[in-house]
């Protein structure tokens, strides 16, 4: 009987494919990921109240449960990550990061070492034949999240929530009486969703107030509390009030000031071309030609020419921001991609 | 079916208990410090209520400080001297920690949880000032020898006297878990100082009271407007303490038939499982225990998988020790008793109250028996 240990997060979807598992006669584990724990500025860490309905379902089903300590790691893989990136004046993505470092590499590691044959989580995907495939829910897709998973992993990975909608997979898990079947949906970084990035970042970093710049008059607005918090694009939280919304085009790390601007139609909130960093395929090197590209989670594809490393857009999109990922897609085969760096011309 | 048998851990409020609370949130509202006579009658029905509280313990009204629960007590109570003071392994966390601040000595229990009054003996030093013994253990229901150590502290203030040593000793009990199946009377129970709470007979949660006879100087932890004698500072929790009054009356007057009551149930549930599971472990002195409580263990099961199992099945039931299971730490008194760690970990506690009937212990022991042996089907296979 073919062994698989299941991520169990205590949220519904890796409850339910704990159960599609069992129920497809696999032999299973359930693994509550111990990644995170430290209480923050107006938020409760529910880590222990998850672990503790991840077992519940792991009792319903009758499964094993273990699990695995990747606080240290999660740290330093994950976090240290992130921040190190926010300090550079990028967006990161601590998901691509986690699922890179964490869950299919230290996690799959874990298991394996432990016996199983395969691991599974309740990730919305497909893979068929070692490839990464968008997951029949268009809406629900997490290939986005996906894309630096190798193939050695993904050969040892089941998405069993692959072929269903959100809707179904709620429905499956009520008419299996999960107990986690009615619990609300969290981010995968739980505290950034919860207290915001803003204030997330203030335990790690002391920001440096600056000067907020009126990219078209040079003209200084205002301060701001840190250029770290400012991300490109952003309409929010900019605290300069009146008339029409500004939008920030761009910050200067070193000297700490932050470009925002009116004009909807900057350039520098739209663009084109974009050189990919740290690009990463699954499985073959995707060859120069046309794609459809993610400029981040739940975006629309859109068409692309890549051309040695850089992406050509169809059309220019917005807020294609730096730190953030670019996924390539072929057809129904999710490629890989890379990250963007910043705009050439600032 | 819902069947709740946690009740160490919390009891449900008697409709009568709110009852007699209620008026105090509204029409009753006034500050008993307050000189108009609508206050002056929250007063009186206050002290009341100390008064009625008081005689079941057979003390003065004078001796009660009321607190913001058992642990406040506890604390209330080691602050009421300095030097040596003596408890045991398998006290509750509050009177562990309180006895910390200090130096201590915590004797050894036998298997059964009980303490040997001659340990105690034999723990004291000359400025041994307060030896604390919990009435009854509230993981595994064992009920101290109190009496008898009320003896040895009397001996040892003739020892004292004879010695010429003027160090005064005293003996504490946390009684929480055992009102209500207990005699508490003070003289009976020969202690100078008693804690016990609301919450665990019926009562409302975070009320509590030290007695402490006239002799023991409390040294205030919450000093402030000069409530409760100067005991203790705070507006008096007037519903609170009227609450825990007719609790206490009402616990009072069912103790005996309820006792009997829950023995039969708890025996009759212990045999079911003893039945069913021949290696199952049963903790806690075979005579001197709690009526209502019920402490077994399931060697090589993981008992936090059974509370699960069983809670779907809507049983309610607390692994070993509540405050334990929650650091997921294992419970100091089933390391203290000499339970192999195979064996705590696959323990549940059981405590039966007013709610437990026949039909509910009937549903309870078929949901253990088989929610214990699918995991035990899980881990041999």
């Amino acid at each position: 009987m073919t062994k698989v240990y299941v991520g169990m997060s205590g949220g519904v979807d890796s409850s339910l494919t704990a159960a599609l598992l069992v129920e497809q006669g696999y032999e299973v584990t359930g693994v509550y990921m111990k990644n995170w724990t430290q209480d923050l500025p107006g938020l409760k860490c529910p880590w222990a109240d998850d672990l503790a309905d991840a077992k519940r379902v792991a009792v319903q089903l009758g499964i094993d449960f273990e699990v695995f300590d990747f606080e240290n790691e999660y740290k330093q893989k994950v976090v240290e990550y992130m921040i190190d990136e926010y300090k550079l004046g990028r967006t990161p993505n601590p998901d691509i990061m986690c699922n890179q470092e964490v869950k299919f590499r230290l996690f799959l590691d874990a298991a394996l070492a432990h016996g199983a044959d395969m691991i599974a989580t309740g990730h919305y995907a497909r893979v068929q034949d070692g490839i990464l495939q968008l997951a029949s829910d268009a809406n629900k897709d997490q290939t986005y999240f996906l894309y630096r998973v190798t193939k050695e992993a993904l050969d040892k990975t089941l998405f069993p929530l692959g072929e269903y909608s959100k809707p179904e997979v709620r429905k499956m898990a009520e008419e299996r009486n999960l107990y986690t079947a009615a619990k609300k949906d969290s981010q995968g970084i739980c505290f950034v969703g919860q207290i915001g990035i803003r204030d997330f970042l203030r335990q790690y970093v002391d920001p440096e107030p600056g000067d907020i710049i009126d990219k078209q008059t040079g003209k200084k607005l205002g301060r701001h509390d840190g250029a770290i918090f400012y991300t490109l694009g952003q309409r929010h939280g900019l605290d300069i009030g009146g008339g029409l919304p500004y939008y920030v085009v761009g910050k200067d790390m070193a000297s700490g000031e932050v470009y925002v601007t009116r004009d909807l139609n900057d350039d520098s909130l739209w663009r084109k071309t974009i050189e990919l960093s740290s690009v990463h395929w699954i499985g073959r090197e995707a060859p120069d030609g046309r794609y459809q590209v993610r400029i981040r989670h739940r975006a629309p594809l859109v068409g692309a020419e890549l051309k040695a490393g850089t992406l050509v857009l169809d059309e220019p999109q917005r807020a294609v921001t730096a730190g953030q990922s670019i996924v390539v897609y072929d057809g129904e085969e999710c490629l890989g991609g890379g990250i963007v760096g910043f705009a050439p011309s600032r | 079916m819902t069947v709740y048998l946690d009740h160490a851990a919390a009891t449900p409020m008697d409709p009568e208990v709110t009852k007699a609370m209620l008026p105090y949130f509204s029409d009753a509202f006034f500050n008993p410090s307050s000189p108009y006579a609508p206050a002056v009658t929250v007063r009186r029905d206050y002290d009341a209520a100390k008064v009625r509280i008081a005689a079941i313990l057979g003390a003065q009204a004078g001796e009660l400080t009321m607190t913001a629960g058992a642990t406040e007590s506890v604390n209330l109570a080691f602050a009421a001297g300095s030097g040596h003071v003596v408890t045991t392994v398998i006290e509750h966390q509050a009177v562990l920690a309180a006895a910390d601040r200090s130096d201590n000595t915590k004797v050894a229990v036998d298997a059964h949880g009980r303490v040997d009054p001659e340990v105690i003996r034999n723990a004291l030093q000359p400025d041994t000032w307060l030896v604390s013994v919990g009435l009854a253990n509230n993981e595994i229901g064992t009920v101290q020898p109190l009496a008898k150590i009320a003896e040895v502290i009397r001996q040892e203030r003739a020892k004292r006297r004879d010695e010429g040593n003027g160090q005064p000793i005293y003996l504490h009990t946390d009684a929480s878990q055992g009102v209500g199946q207990i005699d508490i009377n003070v003289a009976r129970l020969g202690v100078d100082l008693l804690t016990m709470n609301a919450a665990k007979i019926y009562g409302p949660k975070q009320v509590g009271l030290l007695y402490a006879e006239r002799g023991v100087n409390l040294t205030p932890q919450i000093v402030g407007g000069g409530q409760e004698q100067g005991r203790r500072s705070g507006t008096e929790n007037v519903a609170g303490v009227i609450g825990m009054a007719e609790a206490l009356a009402r616990a009072d007057a069912a103790r005996k038939t309820e006792t009997r009551r829950l023995f039969d149930l708890r025996n009759s549930l212990l045999s079911t499982l003893e039945a069913a599971f021949p290696e199952m472990v049963v903790s806690g002195h075979p005579k001197h225990r709690l009526s209502g409580h019920l402490h077994v263990s399931f060697p090589g099961i993981d008992a936090e998988r059974l509370v699960f199992g069983l809670e779907t099945k809507g049983v309610l039931v607390a692994t070993g020790s509540a405050c334990a299971a929650n650091k997921g730490t294992r419970s100091h008194v089933l390391t203290a008793i000499g339970l192999a760690p195979d064996v705590a970990d696959g323990s549940l506690r059981l405590s039966l109250g007013k709610s437990t009937n026949a039909d509910s212990i009937a549903y309870a022991a078929d949901a253990i028996i088989e929610v214990v042996g699918k995991e035990m089907r899980r881990v041999n296979r």
